[in-house]
C-alpha cells in the first residue's frame, strides 16, 4: 500500500490514441501519478513505436522495444481498430466514462473517423481532449509531415542550440522536442482538470510540437527580438573551462569557473597540480578562449589521473563545479542515485526486470512513481477492459477479434 | 487583460534564481495564481541577465531584461526585500501563514539556515506545499554540489548520447535542462494542488535537475541494463534514411529530410523528378538505404544545395515528404504559421519605453478559458507596498519604516554597478 502523496492522479482515465512519441511519453507522465491509462493501439502490430530499435534481446521484437517500454510505463493496453464502426462505438463507450483522452493524428482525422472533439463531447461534455500534432490544429503548416527531426529544424533547436559553429546544424538525442511536447502536455492537462472542477465543463487543448520546440530554449526568439543578432550554434565546445569535455580515467568531465571565487586558474592549477596554468596567457576568459588548445594539453593529462567519482567527492569539497560526462551506464551505477532511490524496478513478462528513471520529483521524500508495470503487452487488457468493465460477452468479444476490430 | 480564474486566490511566495525554478512558477503565474517573487537587491544577476534592447543595458537597466518578460517575473509580483535581515525574516514568516506554496533553488541547507525548510513552514502553515529545486536533491552524496544546467546536462546523461556521427560527446544545450526541470517544477506545483483541493493536505516537494534530465533518456537507460550503447548520431536515425540536414543555396541555410518508409522515399525521388542516382537498386529498400546512407546523403546534399530552404520545404511538403528548414531566430518572428496561429507574442512592456515592443515566443499549448500570455513584467519591487499591505498586513507607516532601514528596496543599491 503506497501513501497518498503517490497515485495522486488515482480516479483520473486517460485514453491515449496517439502514434508518437510525445502522446506516449504525456500518457506516461499522467500514467506514473497514478491515473488509469488505457493505451488504444491498432491490432495487428500496435503502436509504431513498437517497432522502434534497439530492442532487448537485439531481435525486433514488439514487446522488446526500448522506446515502446520507456513511453508507456503503467498504462493498460488494448487494440481496437477505430476506423471500423464496431470499433468507433467501443471507443465511444470508452471516452463516455474518461476525463482525458490523448490524440495525435492529423488534424481533422478524427473528424474523418467521426470521433473528432463535438462528437466525443456529445458522448461526454465532461472530456478533455488533448491533440498533439507536430504543428497544431491550424495554421499553413497544420497539415505538413513531422517528427522528432522536423520539430528541432522548424522549432530553431537545430540551428542554433547544439552542434558546433563550423559544422552543419545538430539535434539533441533521443527525441527530446517529443519529451518536451508532453512534458507541456501534462500541464496543459491539469490546468484542464482543476478548469473543470470549477466549470464542469471539459475543452479541447492544441498542443504543438513546434511550439514547444520554440518555446524552449530562452536564448533564442526574444533575445533577437531584443539584440537584432541571430543565435549562433556552437558555444563551448573549444573552451576548456566551459563546456570543453576532457576525458578522466574512465570516462570525461566538463570544468566550470564556479567556485573559484574569481581566481580561476590559481585554484584549478594548485587542484590539479600545475604551475604552469598560473602563465599570464591564460588569465582572462578571452585569453584562454585564444590558447585553449596549450590550455588543453595542461590540464587534460593530469584530469585523465583521476577516477570520476573520486574527481567529484575532491572537487565538491572544495566548492568547486564540474559535470562529470556520465554514460547512461554510469549513472544507472551512480552511488548518489542508487541512495536517493532514483530508479524503480518494474516487471514485465517478455523483457524480464529493469531499473526505471522515476519522474525527476520526490513528494515529502517518496519516490512516487507507480510501480503498476513496465509496459502492456499488444491487447494485454481486452479482456479485462472489454469483458468485465463494457460488459461484452465471450461471444461478442470472438465476432470482434474475427472481424479484425480488436 | 484579465488573469485567468483558473488558479485565483492561489499565493505562491517564491525565492528562485537563474531558469530552471522562475520558468516553472511562470506557468502559474499565467494561469492567474499570485506569484510573489522575493528579490535580493544582493543578488540581481537576472536583472542584469538581459538580452537587453540593442544589447545595451540602459539607465534603468534592471527594469529592461528580456528574461524578466520571457520568466523571470512574468505575470509575477516583485517583493524586494532582504529576508536575511531580521525584519525582512519575521514579514516572511508572517506571509507564509497567507500563502499557498513556497519554492526555492537554493543549495540544500540554505532555506534551513533562514528557518525556511519545509518543516518550520508547515509548523507555521500545516496546508504549506513547499517546493525546492536543486541540481541533485536534498539527500545523497552529491547533495552539496554546485551545478551549471551544462554540467547538469553532463551528469544526467545527455551529454554522453548527443554529438555528430563518429564524433565525441557535446552538450545538448546551455540550457534545456532548465526548461525541461522548469515543466518538471509546473507539473509537480499542479499535482500538488490538485491533491490538497481534495485532501486538504499539504506536502514537501524535492525535485532534482539531475534526475529530471535522467528521466529525459529513458530509452538509453533500459538499453544499457542489457549492454546496449547508443551510438552518436547527430541528425542521423537508428534505422531511417535519408535523415539528416543538407546544405541548401545561401549562406548557413538547410533542410531537415526524413524519410521512414520506402513509400516517402518513393515520393522523394518523385519531388526531385526522378535523377538517375536515385534510381540506384541499393536505394530502393529501407535497410539498404540505411547501409548506404552516407552515399546516400552526399547525393541527397547535391541536389538540395541548389534549393531555397522554405521553398524546397513546401515543395517536398506537398509531396507528402517529412520535411522542415533549418529556420532561425529571425525566421520564426516572421514565420506565416506562427503568426496566423497567435504563438508569437509583441507584448509591450508598458511602463519601460526603452524596451517598447518586444516579440517573444507563447506557450505551446492553449487551454480554452485559460489566456497563457504575457500580461505584466513586475518591475524591481514594484510589489513591495501591495504585497505588504495586503499579504503582510502592514501599515504604509510600517512600510516606509522599511524602506528606511534598506529591508526593501525598489531600485539598485547605491555602488551597484550595470552589467
Amino acid at each position: 500500500m503506497q501513501a497518498d502523496v503517490s497515485g495522486i492522479l488515482a480516479g483520473v482515465k486517460v485514453l491515449e490514441l496517439t502514434h508518437a512519441p510525445s502522446g506516449a511519453f504525456c500518457a506516461k507522465l499522467l500514467a506514473d501519478q497514478g491515473a488509469d491509462t488505457v493505451k488504444v493501439e491498432p491490432p495487428g502490430w500496435g503502436d509504431p513505436l513498437r517497432r522502434e530499435p534497439p530492442f532487448i534481446g537485439g531481435e525486433p521484437h514488439p514487446e522488446r522495444s526500448t522506446a515502446f517500454l520507456a513511453l508507456n510505463t503503467n498504462k493498460r493496453g488494448i487494440t481496437l481498430d477505430v476506423a471500423q464502426a464496431a470499433g468507433r462505438e467501443l471507443f465511444l463507450k470508452l471516452a463516455a466514462t474518461a476525463d482525458v483522452m490523448i490524440e495525435s493524428y492529423p488534424p481533422g482525422h478524427l473528424n474523418d473517423l467521426k470521433l473528432g472533439y463535438e462528437a466525443l463531447k456529445a458522448a461526454n461534455p465532461k472530456l478533455i481532449l488533448l491533440s498533439i500534432t507536430y504543428f497544431g490544429q491550424s495554421g499553413p503548416y497544420a497539415h505538413f509531415n513531422g517528427d522528432d527531426l522536423i520539430a528541432q529544424a522548424t522549432g530553431g533547436f537545430l540551428y542554433a542550440v547544439t552542434g558546433s559553429t563550423h559544422k552543419p546544424p545538430m539535434g539533441t538525442a533521443l527525441q527530446q522536442m517529443e519529451q518536451t511536447a508532453g512534458r507541456n502536455g501534462v500541464i496543459a492537462i491539469m490546468a484542464a482538470l482543476m478548469q473543470r472542477e470549477q466549470a464542469g465543463a471539459g475543452c479541447h487543448i492544441d498542443l504543438s510540437v513546434q511550439e514547444a520546440a520554440i518555446a524552449t530554449p530562452s536564448g533564442l526568439l526574444h533575445p533577437y527580438s531584443f539584440t537584432g543578432r541571430n543565435p549562433r550554434r556552437g558555444s563551448g565546445d573549444t573552451n576548456v573551462m566551459d563546456g570543453m569535455h576532457l576525458p578522466t580515467r574512465e570516462g570525461e568531465v566538463t570544468l566550470t569557473t564556479a567556485g573559484t571565487g574569481g581566481r580561476p586558474m590559481e585554484v584549478w592549477s594548485e587542484f590539479i597540480g600545475e604551475p604552469r596554468l598560473l602563465d599570464p596567457k591564460f588569465a582572462t576568459r578571452l585569453s584562454r578562449q585564444e590558447h585553449w588548445e596549450e590550455l588543453r594539453d595542461l590540464v587534460a593529462p593530469k584530469l585523465k589521473e583521476w577516477n570520476n567519482l573520486d574527481l567529484m567527492r575532491e572537487t565538491m569539497a572544495r566548492g568547486l563545479v564540474i559535470g562529470l560526462v556520465q554514460s547512461p551506464k554510469q549513472v544507472l551505477d551512480s552511488p548518489h542515485l542508487a541512495e536517493r532511490g532514483s530508479f524503480v524496478e518494474l516487471e514485465h513478462a517478455e523483457a524480464g526486470e529493469l531499473k526505471y528513471p522515476g519522474p525527476g520529483f520526490f513528494f515529502d521524500g517518496e519516490n512516487p512513481m507507480q510501480t503498476v508495470r513496465a509496459a502492456p503487452c499488444l491487447g494485454e487488457h481486452n479482456a479485462e477492459i472489454y469483458r468485465c468493465e463494457l460488459g461484452l460477452s465471450n461471444d461478442e468479444l470472438s465476432r470482434l477479434c474475427a472481424a479484425r476490430v480488436i | 487583460m484579465a488573469a485567468p480564474a483558473l488558479l485565483q486566490g492561489i499565493k505562491i511566495l517564491t525565492l528562485e534564481q537563474v531558469h530552471a525554478l522562475p520558468w516553472g512558477t511562470a506557468f502559474l503565474a499565467d494561469m492567474g495564481a499570485q506569484v510573489i517573487r522575493v528579490e535580493s537587491a544582493g543578488h540581481l544577476q537576472d536583472r542584469k541577465a538581459g538580452p537587453f534592447p540593442s544589447g545595451k543595458p540602459g539607465d534603468e537597466w534592471w527594469n529592461e531584461g528580456g528574461n524578466l518578460a520571457y520568466f523571470g517575473t512574468r505575470n509575477k509580483q516583485s517583493l524586494c526585500m532582504d529576508v536575511t535581515h531580521p525584519a525582512g525574516k519575521e514579514i516572511f514568516l508572517k506571509m507564509v501563514r497567507q500563502c499557498d506554496i513556497v519554492t526555492d533553488n537554493f543549495r540544500p541547507g540554505t532555506m534551513r539556515r533562514y528557518g525556511f525548510d519545509h518543516d518550520s513552514l508547515a509548523a507555521i502553515n500545516p496546508r504549506i506545499i513547499t517546493l525546492s529545486s536543486t541540481a541533485f536533491g536534498h539527500s545523497g552524496p552529491w547533495s552539496k554540489a554546485g551545478s551549471r544546467a551544462r554540467t547538469i546536462d553532463a551528469m544526467c546523461g545527455m551529454s554522453a548520447l548527443t554529438g555528430y556521427e563518429g564524433g565525441p560527446s557535446l552538450r545538448a544545450s546551455n540550457n534545456y535542462m532548465d526548461h525541461s526541470t522548469g515543466n518538471n517544477v509546473a507539473y509537480a506545483l499542479l499535482l500538488a494542488l490538485y491533491r490538497r483541493n481534495k485532501t486538504g493536505k499539504g506536502m514537501r516537494i524535492d525535485l532534482t535537475m539531475q534526475e529530471t534530465g535522467v528521466s529525459c533518456i529513458g530509452p538509453a537507460i533500459l538499453e544499457t541494463q542489457h549492454g546496449i550503447t547508443r551510438p552518436r548520431l547527430g541528425c542521423a536515425h537508428l534505422w531511417k534514411a535519408p535523415h539528416n540536414v543538407y546544405a541548401c543555396a545561401g549562406n548557413d541555410r538547410w533542410i531537415a529530410i526524413a524519410v521512414a518508409s520506402d513509400s516517402e522515399w518513393a515520393a522523394l525521388k518523385q519531388a526531385m523528378g526522378n535523377p538517375a542516382w536515385a534510381q540506384d537498386a541499393r536505394f530502393d529498400k529501407s535497410e539498404s538505404r540505411w547501409q548506404h546512407r552516407h552515399d546516400l546523403d552526399n547525393q541527397l546534399a547535391a541536389w538540395t544545395t541548389t534549393q531555397d530552404d522554405k521553398a524546397l520545404m513546401a515543395l517536398l511538403q506537398k509531396h507528402g515528404v517529412c520535411a522542415g528548414a533549418v529556420l532561425t531566430a529571425a525566421d520564426l518572428v516572421q514565420d506565416p504559421h506562427l503568426r496566423q496561429r497567435g504563438f508569437l507574442q509583441d507584448y509591450d512592456r508598458e511602463g519601460t519605453p526603452t524596451v517598447g515592443v518586444r516579440t517573444y515566443a507563447g506557450r505551446p499549448f492553449s487551454v480554452p478559458g485559460v489566456s497563457m500570455s504575457i500580461r505584466h513584467t513586475a518591475k524591481m519591487g514594484e510589489h513591495n507596498s501591495a504585497v505588504l499591505q495586503q499579504v503582510a498586513g502592514l501599515s504604509p507607516g510600517e512600510i516606509t519604516a522599511l524602506a528606511e532601514q534598506n529591508v526593501i528596496y525598489t531600485r539598485p543599491r547605491a555602488g551597484e554597478k550595470a552589467p
